[in-house]
């Protein structure tokens, strides 16, 4: 086992340089120690990603019978003393492995700044592309001799679909997208090439790759043939996506819908070795008719969030898999003239389940009609440094662009320690 | 023939969110229903009316229906309760548990002896007006919709010859049921009005909002919304279509893109040659049209969402509970 990790880790060194196009250098202030890279051990992250912005009052952080507290009811979950809105009922039954993080202020009110600050952890600026949150974790976690993706996000309504960037560390951490089908199109072995074809030029290829490589020692030859392996598995992997080979209980257990069906491909995923897979589900952006939004879109929330953690947490995953729950802001405890909340970025929640999270726990603490937050103030970046202790990341690891170190947290950042196991 | 006039007369402002309102055929008291969970009263002929909060065992979540049946009041709620209370002292006299969801709707039979309402439970209940024994419970509606997501039972309606009940859905169904066996003697689609955003969004917003049986109980009138482009707003058209209900034909079909949103309520004159609809989106509208023709007779909006009005006795004055507001507009 040690050799296999340390393998990797001499891969992931030798191959940082020769896959990343657009950096000086990467990692040059911390080199990967052997000791970090056994505790980060094939872990995955899940994203939930609630777009255009879920309630904190239909969902984590309710306030019954205050006039911003909308018409539901809240009710006791598991943990004694912490309640949650009704229209999450499984999850209330299923909160032991999930922190509550009710004390967001992220400031940003506008649907693609919001995005952008919550998919970084930081506020944009000129002249530097800041990677996403699932590029980050593909580069930290993911393998350079895997042959599954290292991201992969489906996005499959809305407009706008947010793919996401890796910024400076290249397109190589981009994620696999999928917006209109949830099988990956274009990784299908071409009709006119049959099998015994396909795999005699793999074969071949290999064979004068390897005879190449052996006579030519320079990292981009090692980057290329990585290319190919890396094209190999893709093919190879189109069965996790198809989740007609999942028994028809457990697809029933996440429920017919598509959210449902992603979320069941993502435990397929993260099972499967890949480090990174977000679930877009939209659309949250209830202006109008916000409870009756809630009672459609929180039935889908609950159905395939307490789905997706009983599945891995019986699997043996959620140890080693973080689940979060995000969007890109809250909405406002003002109800407006059609039954709507609007864009809230000041007072918001979300939560961290599975891998690195001490489960059971509430952090932080909004007033009486949910209108600031009072206790455990987090930002983007206090999240972000979260997330990545959690996953055994040192937050403050920095990257080299050009000759500016920027660290994997926004700066000043720290993780949320009431919340980490 | 239709109105010569609609104008809006008073507006009294308050800080909460007015759901439903009966009218005193006596006097000029009027009550409503608010999202702080409490039934008011106010008297709209004081120069400054202040509203008073009747008291005891309510509600605990919006109060959504409000219908009076002789000396009493009845309001149902999100909280899935029903609330008799006692109109002169102000209180509650009883209060049940109706339904297994939040309660839309209640409205009483013409002889006001029958309470009925509606639920996302996606039942259809008829109750004692005076004991508050149940004594029915059916159903033509489906809890999912086709997209597998929770379907909502929005409104009831009874018939003027206490003949018939009419309920509507999520997806744009309506039953009919014959009011003494409860037996269901006919159905209508109206599909435009399942808002359903198979891409952009995957939800849907609209949904059977408003029914009423004409003063002769043969014409029945659906109200909702058209297509929504943007459901994130309730940006599509007020629809109303009326059907000769026996034959399932459709007589009239109108939409109004000028005045957009859900159509909340709808009142037939009594004389049955007009219709009066009132809703919005985040602004509210009053629109009378000539039920035959389906010509837009009058129109009037306001700031807020109107969820539901009422006429008083002699058809004069209509009340409006709105957004923050309570509004009363005169016809003449």
């Amino acid at each position: 086992m040690n050799q296999m990790i340390n393998r990797r880790a001499l891969l992931r060194a030798a191959g940082a340089t020769a896959v990343v196009s657009n950096m000086a250098a990467i990692d040059a202030l911390s080199q990967p120690s052997f000791a970090s890279e056994l505790a980060r051990g094939e872990k995955s992250v899940i994203l939930l990603w609630l777009a255009g912005g879920a309630s904190q009052l239909e969902t984590w952080d309710p306030k019954p019978g205050r006039l911003t507290g909308g018409p539901f009811s809240k009710i006791q979950t598991c943990i004694p003393g912490v309640e949650i809105s009704e229209l999450l009922p499984k999850m209330s039954t299923r909160l032991d492995e999930t922190a509550i993080i009710r004390s967001l202020n992220t400031k940003i009110g506008d649907h693609g700044q919001a995005y952008e600050l919550m998919d970084r952890g930081r506020v944009g600026e000129p002249g530097v592309r800041f990677p996403h949150l699932g590029a980050i974790i593909s580069h930290e976690l993911g393998q350079i001799d895997s042959r599954v993706p290292d991201y992969v996000s489906m996005y499959t309504s809305t407009e706008g679909r947010r793919q996401g960037s890796a910024g400076f560390l290249g397109a190589r951490y981009n994620p696999m997208f999928l917006t209109e089908k949830m099988m990956p199109e274009n990784i299908g072995r071409h009709d006119a090439i049959s099998q015994v074809d396909h795999q005699d030029r793999a074969a071949l290829r290999d064979f004068l790759a390897k005879r190449f490589v052996r006579d030519l020692k320079n990292p981009s030859v090692h980057s290329h043939e990585n290319a190919y392996e890396r094209v190999h598995g893709l093919m190879a992997c189109d069965y996790l996506f198809d989740i007609d080979k999942e028994p028809q209980s457990m697809r029933d257990h996440y429920g017919p819908t598509q959210f449902g069906q992603q979320c069941l491909i993502a435990r397929r995923l993260v099972e499967a070795g890949v480090p990174f897979v977000k679930v877009a589900r939209a659309w949250w952006d209830s202006h109008g008719q916000n409870f009756e939004t809630h009672q459609e879109l929180c039935a889908d929330l609950d159905q395939c969030m307490s789905a997706l953690l009983d599945d891995l947490k019986q699997r043996g995953l959620l140890e080693k898999t973080l689940v979060i729950t995000l969007g890109e802001f809250g909405r406002t405890p003002q109800i407006n003239g059609s039954l709507g909340r609007d864009h809230f970025a000041n007072a918001w929640s979300c939560t961290l389940s599975g891998c690195g999270i001490r489960g059971g726990v509430v952090h932080g603490k909004t007033d009486e009609d949910g209108q600031s937050v009072v206790e455990g103030e987090m930002n983007a970046g206090d999240l972000f440094a979260t997330i990545f202790a959690a996953l055994g990341i040192e937050h403050d690891k920095e990257y080299m662009v050009g000759s500016r170190p920027v660290p994997l947290s926004d700066f000043g950042s720290t993780p949320c320690r009431e919340v980490l196991a | 023939m239709t109105p010569d006039t609609l104008k809006k007369v008073s507006d009294w402002r308050f800080g909460d969110i007015l759901f439903c309102v009966a009218t005193d055929q006596q006097n000029d008291r009027i009550w409503f229903g608010s999202s702080d969970f409490h039934v008011y009263e106010l008297n709209t002929s004081e120069e400054k009316p202040q509203r008073v909060a009747f008291e005891g065992d309510g509600h605990e979540s919006y109060v959504t229906g409000l219908v009076r049946v002789g000396k009493a009041l009845v309001s149902c709620g999100y909280d899935r309760r029903l609330v008799w209370w006692d109109i002169e002292s102000k209180r509650s006299t009883r209060r049940t548990v109706a339904h297994d969801k939040w309660i839309r709707c209640v409205v009483a039979s013409p002889d006001q002896s029958r309470l009925i309402t509606v639920a996302d439970d996606m039942q259809c209940k008829v109750w004692d007006a005076t004991s508050g024994e149940m004594l029915a419970s059916f159903s033509d509606h489906s809890a999912l919709t086709p997209h597998h997501y929770p379907s909502m039972l929005y409104v009831v309606a009874a018939s003027p010859d206490g003949r018939w009940i009419a309920t509507g859905d999520r997806i744009g169904h309506v039953a009919i049921w014959d009011a003494s066996s409860f037996e269901k003697v006919g159905e209508l689609e109206t599909p435009i009005m399942y808002t359903w955003d198979p891409k952009a969004r995957r939800h849907s917003t609209g949904g059977i909002r408003s029914l009423s049986f004409s003063p002769d109980s043969r014409r029945l009138a659906v109200g909702g919304v058209g297509k929504i482009g943007n459901i994130d707003h309730l940006d599509g058209p007020a629809r109303l279509e009326v059907f000769q209900w026996s034959t399932g034909t459709q007589a009239l079909e109108r939409e109004d893109n000028k005045k957009k949103g859900l159509i909340e309520q709808i009142v037939w004159s009594p004389d049955g040659k007009w219709i009066l609809t009132a809703g919005g989106d985040n602004n509210g509208f009053v629109t009378i049209y000539d039920a035959e023709s389906g010509e837009l007779s009058h129109q009037d909006g306001q700031d807020g969402h109107i969820h539901a009005v009422a006429f008083d006795h002699d058809f004069s004055n209509f009340y409006a509970a709105s957004h923050h507001r309570v509004t009363r507009w005169t016809i003449s």
